[in-house]
């Protein structure tokens, strides 16, 4: 799935690799660090002083695992490219079309073509290990980015999947502090889906109010958390999630039960429970989301999903590409700051903007940047017009303008 | 024997009677009467000339579902749950049909999951970006379902007429073509919408996809069950008349009446049931407040009936059935599959058989299609991700084989049917989809199995 832009910024990296030593001389006066992804990269470059000029020859690799779903190539590629090119280094990128074998070899030509700092949105946590370890042997500082590596040296830049699940039963529980709750999770392998949004949702208060008896999860079948709460959905398909929902809502009107709100981890999903919601006539139930998809901010226009925890992917990027031109200054992982005013202060890390350590499920320890998300309901519907998120037009299609339960963002 | 009768020569009287051979003849003793019952019973069954394959897989189907009512304290077998399930189905079983003519010649389609993803996605494009902003077209202009519809089905006749040609005419094994197609058209896909969702469909359209609304309503169901008792009546008396005619064998008239009187019984019972199930409360208050009706103390209770997308399959079911059956088209189909060469020097146009069978597969893509993205009233990048595997497994289950030449439409239905009801039962129970997958498979290999095992003792 090499697509011809891409195939494009190779040939112009080796191209630049190439003529580094005799057209470095104007921009930078010795070594420039592109010219030398071999072994005597564990040089370290002086620092600070020369931070203008290396930067200038910084190159950067992105390895993304996938560009089917649209936020990647959308909003999250162009944060990091305009940050990178703005600070005068060169971009370039892969896309691994979901395969891990794919991102390995991604990751692999990358390295020889000589990029100084990789950006990786890993396929998988731990199958893309070689190939990093391989990048890292070689002096390529490695970013994982949005997804976790589970390896010590990386430098990982996310934003905080406990904090949106948090986010996510926070809204839903303010508007329906009791009642029957369902829960719809994502695909099973997925730590985000099994552990973290459903942290997330302890965190909020969620079990206490199970406990005291203010809330009951209708779709639960036994008592150990999470595992028995909720019902997966096979790799986080619309189609199933609709599927599930509508047993879920039969098997509740069987037992004369009402579904008062529904806690869904994302937005794929959600769009299954509003399909499944539609196809039963059944009234719209306060429901959560996540990522800020179209359609599902559309649905929170119109009224049938009450949040979508939205992850600003323009912030994630911008940090990510500031990241990586510090990278290739030469500042080390542990101590790095990002230059404030960069991010959207909503957005920027609560623990400050120098790297802060992290504690992976692995036990590695690594250097972090936790983003923060924006849960998103139809009172501040305008921050994601704003940002340029999404067109009005596409936000607010078929909402009753006229109607004074219309939002507020769309009048 | 031999020793025995060695070792006493002399003696003339018989030996007495070993314990092994009293137990055999104790057991055949006992075993007689059931013998010869059960031969009774296989007779009168053979004279009825019922398909045993599909009345054992209706059982399964009962079994089933009968299971799953007892995990779910009787909760599971209700008209609302019952339709569900039925509107889950109908996508898988309409491709099954089809998919049912494709393996019977031999071939195999694998690119189902991908063209219905293809075609769902351009419904959702058509309405919501091409027929305001191309055409032109106000929301206030009708029929642009039906357009949709068309476009759609114009679609699917196309992909499939090129990848039967490429089969069919130049001699590329269809499991590569269709895998081809498989990747290639999913890929096609993300460049229609640049990967997002896409949502908002013309009302209408949205009634292809079931609901309160989108059902027959408690009238037109029962004429369709009224109908149908004509319709099985007719068909009776029609196959006497002609076999009669020929000279054939008649059926007993007893079997002719029992089978008469089941069916339709089963058809009034299934209109019976849809209209048991009922609008959903909310929506039946908001009719009754927007047409001055003050509601009873129990609601006001508005029978569904059949949802469309249902009375679509069974469409479907009855047009592949006519053709598969009576028409030129489902006779090549079969000769062809049950030998190739013999077909070809039969005369028969070979190549146009295969090819047309991958045009209907197209269509029935579209139509699955309509019901999904109906059912979602839009569309995702993911609809149809692994249809084909499920179409296959129902045609499979259904008793088609993958020596060609064999299998049969409502069997391919039945077969979507019970894995559905599978499905739907431990989605119903809480069990989550690994579990699911894994019984799905076992439940395959086990009834694919059976099967084989059946049809070579019966040889």
């Amino acid at each position: 799935m090499l697509n011809k832009p891409a195939v494009a910024l190779f040939a112009t990296i080796i191209v630049v690799s190439a003529a580094c030593g005799g057209n470095g001389a104007t921009t930078a006066p010795t070594n420039p660090p592109v010219a030398t992804a071999a072994p005597t990269t564990a040089v370290t470059p002086p620092p600070a002083t020369t931070v203008a000029s290396t930067t200038a020859g910084c190159s950067v690799g992105v390895s993304w695992n996938n560009f089917q779903q649209p936020r990647w190539a959308a909003h999250d590629k162009p944060g990091i490219q305009n940050t990178v090119t703005a600070g005068g280094g060169t971009y370039t990128d892969a896309d691994a079309n979901l395969s891990s074998e794919q991102q390995a070899t991604d990751i692999q030509t990358m390295v020889n073509k000589g990029v100084n700092v990789l950006i990786v949105l890993a396929q998988d946590t731990t199958a893309a290990l070689p190939a990093i370890k391989a990048a890292e042997q070689a002096g390529v500082k490695v970013i994982a980015y949005d997804r976790l590596i589970e390896d010590s040296s990386v430098l990982y830049i996310t934003f905080d999947n406990v904090a949106v699940g948090k986010d996510q039963a926070a809204a839903i529980l303010q508007k329906v502090p009791t009642g029957n709750y369902v829960i719809i999770k994502g695909d099973s392998g997925d730590p985000n889906a099994s552990t973290f949004l459903p942290q997330g949702y302890k965190d909020a208060g969620l079990m206490d109010k199970v406990a005291s008896g203010a809330i009951t999860i209708l779709n639960s079948t036994g008592t150990t958390y999470p595992a028995d709460y909720g019902t997966f959905t096979d790799a986080w398909k619309t189609e199933n999630a609709q599927t599930n929902m509508e047993a879920i809502i039969d098997s509740a009107t069987s037992n004369s039960k009402t579904i008062d709100a529904i806690l869904d981890e994302n937005d794929s999903t959600a769009l299954g429970v509003v399909g499944a919601e539609t196809a039963k006539s059944m009234a719209y139930a306060p429901l959560s989301g996540q990522d800020g998809d179209t359609a599902n901010l559309n649905n929170v226009a119109l009224g049938k999903q009450y949040v979508d925890i939205w992850k600003n992917a323009n912030e994630l990027g911008k940090a990510a590409g500031a990241a990586a031109l510090a990278l290739c200054a030469g500042g080390s992982m542990a101590s790095l700051t990002l230059k404030s005013g960069l991010i959207d202060p909503t957005v920027a890390p609560t623990a400050g903007l120098t790297a802060q350590p992290f504690t992976t499920p692995g036990n590695n320890t690594v250097s972090s940047f936790i983003l923060q998300p924006t849960p998103i309901t139809a009172d501040n519907l305008n921050v994601v017009l704003d940002q340029k998120w999404v067109a009005k037009a596409d936000l607010c299609k078929d909402v009753d303008t006229s109607s004074a339960t219309a939002p507020a963002a769309c009048k | 024997m031999t020793n025995l009768a060695e070792a006493a020569p002399a003696s003339a009287q018989p030996k007495p009677p070993t314990w092994r051979t009293r137990i055999r003849n104790a057991l055949a003793r006992v075993r007689a009467p059931f013998s010869v019952a059960l031969a009774r019973m296989r007779a009168l069954v053979t004279q009825t000339e019922i398909d045993l394959r599909l009345f054992g897989m209706l059982v399964a189907l009962g079994v089933i579902l009968l299971v799953f009512n007892t995990a779910s304290n009787g909760k599971l077998v209700q008209p609302a749950n019952m339709i569900t399930m039925a509107v889950q189905a109908c996508g898988i079983a309409i491709l099954a049909t089809g998919m049912v003519m494709v393996i019977v010649s031999r071939n195999i389609d694998l690119s189902v999951g991908s063209l219905v993803g293809l075609i769902s996605m351009s419904y959702a494009i058509l309405m919501t970006d091409w027929f305001p902003h191309i055409l032109g077209l106000s929301s206030s202009v009708p029929l642009q379902w039906a357009l949709a519809l068309v476009l759609g089905i114009g679609i699917g006749v196309v992909v499939g007429a090129i990848q039967g040609f490429i089969i069919a005419y130049i001699g590329v094994p269809s499991f590569v073509v269709t895998l081809g197609g498989l990747l290639s058209i999913r890929g096609l896909i993300w460049y229609q919408s640049q990967g997002s969702a896409v949502t908002g469909l013309d009302p209408t359209f949205q009634l292809i996809g079931g609901g309160a609304l989108g059902s027959a309503g408690e009238v037109v169901t029962w004429a369709i069950g009224i109908v149908g008792c004509l319709a099985v009546v007719g068909l009776l008396l029609n196959n006497r008349r002609q076999r009669r005619r020929y000279g054939f064998p008649l059926r007993p008239i007893w079997a002719e009446v029992v089978i008469g009187a089941v069916a339709s019984v089963g058809i009034l019972f299934l209109a019976w049931f849809a209209n048991n199930n009922f609008w959903p409360k909310g929506l039946a208050d908001q009719y009754a407040a927007s047409h001055g009706i003050t509601p009873p103390a129990g609601g006001l209770l508005i029978p569904t009936g059949f949802p469309f997308p249902v009375l679509l399959l069974i469409g479907v079911t009855l047009v592949m059935t006519w053709l598969a059956n009576r028409r030129k088209f489902g006779r090549n189909v079969y000769a062809y599959g049950g030998n190739p060469d013999a077909a070809l020097l039969a005369g028969i146009n070979t190549r146009w058989t295969i090819m047309k069978t991958y045009m209907v597969m197209g269509v029935l893509c579209a139509l699955a299609a309509a019901i999904a993205a109906a059912r979602l009233n839009g569309s995702t990048l993911d609809i149809g991700v692994s249809y084909e595997l499920y179409v296959i497994a129902a045609a499979v289950v259904g008793g088609t084989s993958f020596a060609g030449g064999i299998g049969t439409i409502p069997g391919a239905v039945l077969g979507a049917f019970v894995m559905q009801s599978l499905a739907y039962g431990l989605s119903f129970i809480g069990v989550n989809s690994p579990g699911q997958n894994v019984v799905a498979g076992i439940v395959l290999i086990l009834a694919v199995g059976f099967d084989t095992w059946n049809r070579r003792r019966a040889r």
